[in-house]
C-alpha cells in the first residue's frame, strides 16, 4: 500500500518513512505544501499522513484542495497542533482522524488500519477472502487456516489483491502500489512476484488476463 | 455576565450624594440668609413706616389741640385715622393739661397713657404700658398759653407691628421653602443628569463584562471620552496580549513536540533491541510524561489567560454544531445528536475556544466509549443558567472512578487512546470559566453535565 507522508522536518520525516517502510507501505515523503500539492499520482495512494504546519502554506487549505478535488483516500492529520479547535477544523475540512506528535507508532499505525477498514466497510481489522486471512495489525496471514509466511513483497501484493477481490489488477497499478516513486520499476517484477505468491497460496487462485493484468479469485 | 465577583474597591461614598448634600447645603444656606436679611429689611422698613406715621399723628394731634374757655384741651375736629375712634382698637391719644382730666381717644375705654413720655418739645418715643398691652408710645410736651406744660401722647399695640412682621414673615418663610424644595428637585435632576453618563459607563462595563461587548461602547461627554477610550485601548491590549500569548504557549508547545516526536521514536528503536530496551522504556515513559505535561500546561495556560478577559461570549450553538459534525466524522460508527430544550438566547459570557475545547473533550470522551449513540443536550435550570448535558450509552464509569476521573493522567484503559488528560482538563477549564463539570452514572452510560456561568441582566 502506498502512503504520502507531508511532513516538513527533516528528522521526522525520515524516521517516520522508515517506521511506515518497516510496516509495509510504500511511502512517498513531501517536504512542503508545494511539493505535495503537485505531487503527481494522488489517486493512486492508499492514505496520506498530512501535517498541517508547513513551510509554505497550511496542510489544511491543502486538504480542502485535495478533497474539493475528490481526493478520497483517509487523510490522517498528524500535527504538533493539539488543540480541539485544529482538530475540528481539521476534521470539519475533510481529515478522518486526528494525531497529535509525539504519538507512538502502534498508535499511528493502528489509526491508520482502523482508517483503512473504515475506507473499506470493514468492521473488522483482519482481511478475508474465502481460504485467505490477513491482518494488517499484526501482518499475520492464515491460508486455510494454517499460518502462512510470505516475504515482505508477498505481504505487500497479497494485501493489495485482499483489498480487490475479484478485481483485475494491471500491472502498472500493481507497482504503483508497491513501490513508491523513488523505487525505480521494472514490469517483469510484477510476473516474479506473482509466481512466488501463487506457489505458496495456490496456482489457481491468482489468474492471468494476457495483456490485461491479474485477478485473485475470491 | 459572569456570576457577581467581589468587588476590589470598596466604595468611598457616593458621588450622587456629595453633589446631593453639598447643593443641599448651599440651599439652606442660601434660602436661610434670604430669609434672615428678607425678615429683618421688611421689619426695620414696616417699624420705620409706623413710627413715621405716628410722628405724623402726634403733630397732627398737637395741630387739632385747642383748649375751651375753662382752659380744658378739646380737639377742633378728630383725627384723620378712624382706628382712634373704635374702643379698644389699639390706638389711642391723650392730652393732658397742667395735671387735669386728661383728654383721651374714644378708643381709649379704659386705661391710661404714661405722661412723662412727653417731657421735651421734641417727639420722643418708648414702649410703655398701655390699655391693650404694651405699646409704642410718642409724646410732645408744649407749652400752655397761661403757663403750663401740655402732654400729648399716641400710642399704638406693639402687637399690631408684630403682628404684621410675622404674618410678612411667616408668608415669606412658606414661599422660601417652597423655592428651596425647587432647587433642590432641579439640584437632583441635574446630578441625574449631569452623572447619566457615569451611569451609561457602569452599564457598558456591565455588557462588557457580560460578553455582550467587546468593547466600551456609546458616546460620551468631553470630560468621560479619553477615560472610555483609555479603557477601550486597554480592553483591546489586554485582549491581544493574551492572543499572543496563546500563540506563544502554542507555538513553544509545537517546538517541543516534533523533537519529542523524534525522541518517542530513537526510543521505540532502542525497544526493539534486548541490551537497551530497559533504558527505551525510561525514555518512553518520560516523553509520555514531558508529552503530558505539555498538553496540561498549554491548556491551562489557555484558558487561565482567556477565563477573566472581559467582552468574550459563546453562542452555544455557534460552537457546538461544528464540533458535533468533527465527532460524526471522527466516530463514524457512533451517532452524535443534539436535543435542545426551551427556547431564547444561548449565549454564555466564556470564550468559545475554551468552550469548544470543554465540549470536544467531553464528546470525544463520550465517542470513545459509547456502544451506538452520544446525546448532547440543553437546557436551562431554574436559575436561568444554560446545562449542556452529554449522555452516552457506553458501560459508564464506578463511583470510584468518577471520583477519580478528573485527575491527571487517570487511564481506566490503557488500550484506548488518548493521554489520561482530558477530563483533567476538560475540569480546569470549566472551573476558568466560572462553570461547573459534573460526572454521574446514568442509566446506561456516563454523564457529563456542564453548568454554564449565566449572563445578569
Amino acid at each position: 500500500m502506498r502512503l504520502l507522508l507531508v511532513e516538513d522536518e527533516p528528522e521526522l520525516g525520515r524516521r517516520l518513512s522508515e517506521r511506515l517502510r518497516g510496516a509495509d507501505f510504500a511511502v512517498d515523503l513531501a517536504t512542503t505544501a508545494d511539493e505535495a500539492e503537485h505531487w503527481p499520482d494522488l489517486d493512486k495512494m492508499a492514505a496520506i499522513i498530512l501535517d498541517l504546519g508547513l513551510p509554505d502554506g497550511e496542510g489544511l487549505d491543502l486538504l480542502r484542495q485535495w478533497r474539493a478535488a475528490r481526493v478520497d483516500c483517509p487523510i490522517l492529520i498528524l500535527t504538533a497542533r493539539g488543540s480541539w479547535q485544529d482538530k475540528v477544523e481539521g476534521l470539519n475540512a475533510g481529515a478522518d482522524d486526528f494525531v497529535v506528535k509525539p504519538a507512538r507508532f502502534e498508535e499511528l499505525l493502528a489509526r491508520l488500519n482502523a482508517q483503512f477498514r473504515r475506507h473499506a466497510g470493514r468492521r473488522d481489522n483482519v482481511i478475508e477472502a474465502g481460504y485467505l486471512r490477513l491482518d494488517p495489525l499484526t501482518h499475520e496471514v492464515w491460508l486455510d487456516g494454517a499460518p502462512l509466511v510470505l516475504s515482505r513483497q508477498e505481504y505487500r501484493l497479497l494485501h493489495l489483491f485482499l483489498r480487490r477481490p475479484g478485481q483485475l489488477l494491471s500491472q502498472g497499478a500493481i507497482l504503483e502500489d508497491l513501490y513508491d516513486l523513488q523505487t525505480e520499476r521494472e514490469l517483469n517484477t510484477v510476473e516474479v512476484l506473482v509466481g512466488r505468491l501463487r506457489r505458496k497460496i495456490g496456482k489457481d487462485r491468482i489468474t492471468t488476463q494476457r495483456g490485461l493484468g491479474y485477478r485473485l479469485e475470491r | 455576565m459572569r456570576e457577581a465577583e467581589p468587588r476590589e474597591v470598596a466604595p468611598s461614598g457616593s458621588l450622587r450624594l456629595r453633589f446631593l448634600l453639598a447643593i443641599a447645603l448651599w440651599v439652606m444656606l442660601g434660602i436661610g440668609g434670604i430669609w434672615f436679611s428678607a425678615t429683618r429689611l421688611f421689619a426695620d422698613h414696616v417699624e420705620q413706616s409706623y413710627h413715621e406715621e405716628l410722628e405724623v399723628h402726634v403733630h397732627e394731634l398737637a395741630m387739632l389741640l385747642r383748649l375751651d374757655d375753662q382752659g380744658n384741651p378739646i380737639l377742633s375736629r378728630p383725627l384723620s385715622d378712624p382706628r382712634y375712634n373704635v374702643p379698644l382698637s389699639g390706638f389711642y391719644w391723650q392730652v393732658t393739661v397742667n395735671g387735669k382730666a386728661p383728654l383721651r381717644s374714644r378708643s381709649m375705654t379704659r386705661g391710661s397713657l404714661d405722661d412723662s413720655i412727653a417731657y421735651s418739645p421734641h417727639v420722643a418715643h418708648m414702649v410703655e404700658d398701655g390699655p391693650t398691652g404694651p405699646t409704642i408710645t410718642y409724646g410732645l410736651l408744649r407749652q400752655h398759653p397761661d403757663g403750663g406744660d401740655v402732654h400729648l401722647v399716641i400710642a399704638t399695640d406693639e402687637a399690631e407691628l408684630n403682628r404684621l412682621i410675622d404674618s410678612f414673615t411667616r408668608e415669606l418663610t412658606w414661599w422660601l421653602m417652597a423655592l428651596g424644595a425647587l432647587l433642590l428637585a432641579t439640584g437632583i435632576a441635574i446630578i441625574a443628569f449631569g452623572l447619566k453618563p457615569l451611569d451609561r459607563l457602569s452599564l457598558a462595563i456591565a455588557r462588557l463584562r457580560q460578553g455582550a461587548a467587546n468593547r466600551l461602547e456609546g458616546r460620551y461627554p468631553t470630560e468621560i471620552a479619553p477615560l472610555v477610550s483609555d479603557l477601550n485601548a486597554y480592553v483591546r491590549q489586554n485582549g491581544e496580549m493574551l492572543d499572543r500569548t496563546r500563540v506563544q504557549a502554542g507555538n513553544l508547545a509545537h517546538s517541543l513536540r516534533t523533537p519529542l516526536a523524534v525522541l518517542t521514536d530513537e526510543a521505540e528503536r532502542l525497544a526493539a533491541a534486548d541490551s537497551t530496551r530497559a533504558s527505551a522504556s525510561v525514555l518512553l515513559d518520560q516523553t509520555r510524561l514531558m508529552q503530558q505535561q505539555i498538553d496540561y500546561q498549554l491548556a491551562r495556560a489557555r484558558s487561565s489567560a482567556r477565563g477573566q478577559t472581559p467582552g468574550v461570549a459563546s453562542h452555544l450553538q455557534t460552537v457546538i454544531t461544528p464540533i458535533i459534525r468533527a465527532m460524526r466524522r471522527l466516530h463514524p460508527d457512533r451517532e452524535f445528536s443534539i436535543v435542545e430544550h426551551g427556547e431564547g438566547d444561548s449565549t454564555v459570557p466564556v470564550d468559545p475556544v475554551d468552550l469548544a475545547e470543554l465540549v470536544s473533550i467531553l464528546l470525544d470522551n463520550a465517542g470513545k466509549w459509547a456502544r451506538l449513540a452520544v446525546t448532547l443536550s440543553l437546557e436551562r435550570n431554574e436559575d436561568g443558567r444554560l446545562i449542556i448535558t452529554i449522555f452516552d450509552d457506553g458501560p459508564g464509569m464506578t463511583d470510584d472512578q468518577i471520583a477519580h476521573a478528573c485527575e491527571i493522567g487517570t487511564r481506566f484503559d490503557p488500550v484506548m487512546p488518548g493521554s489520561g488528560l482530558g477530563l483533567a482538563i476538560a475540569k480546569d477549564i470549566a472551573t476558568s470559566m466560572d462553570a461547573i463539570l459534573h460526572l454521574a452514572r446514568g442509566r446506561t452510560g456516563l454523564v457529563a453535565q456542564v453548568i454554564l456561568p449565566v449572563v445578569h441582566a
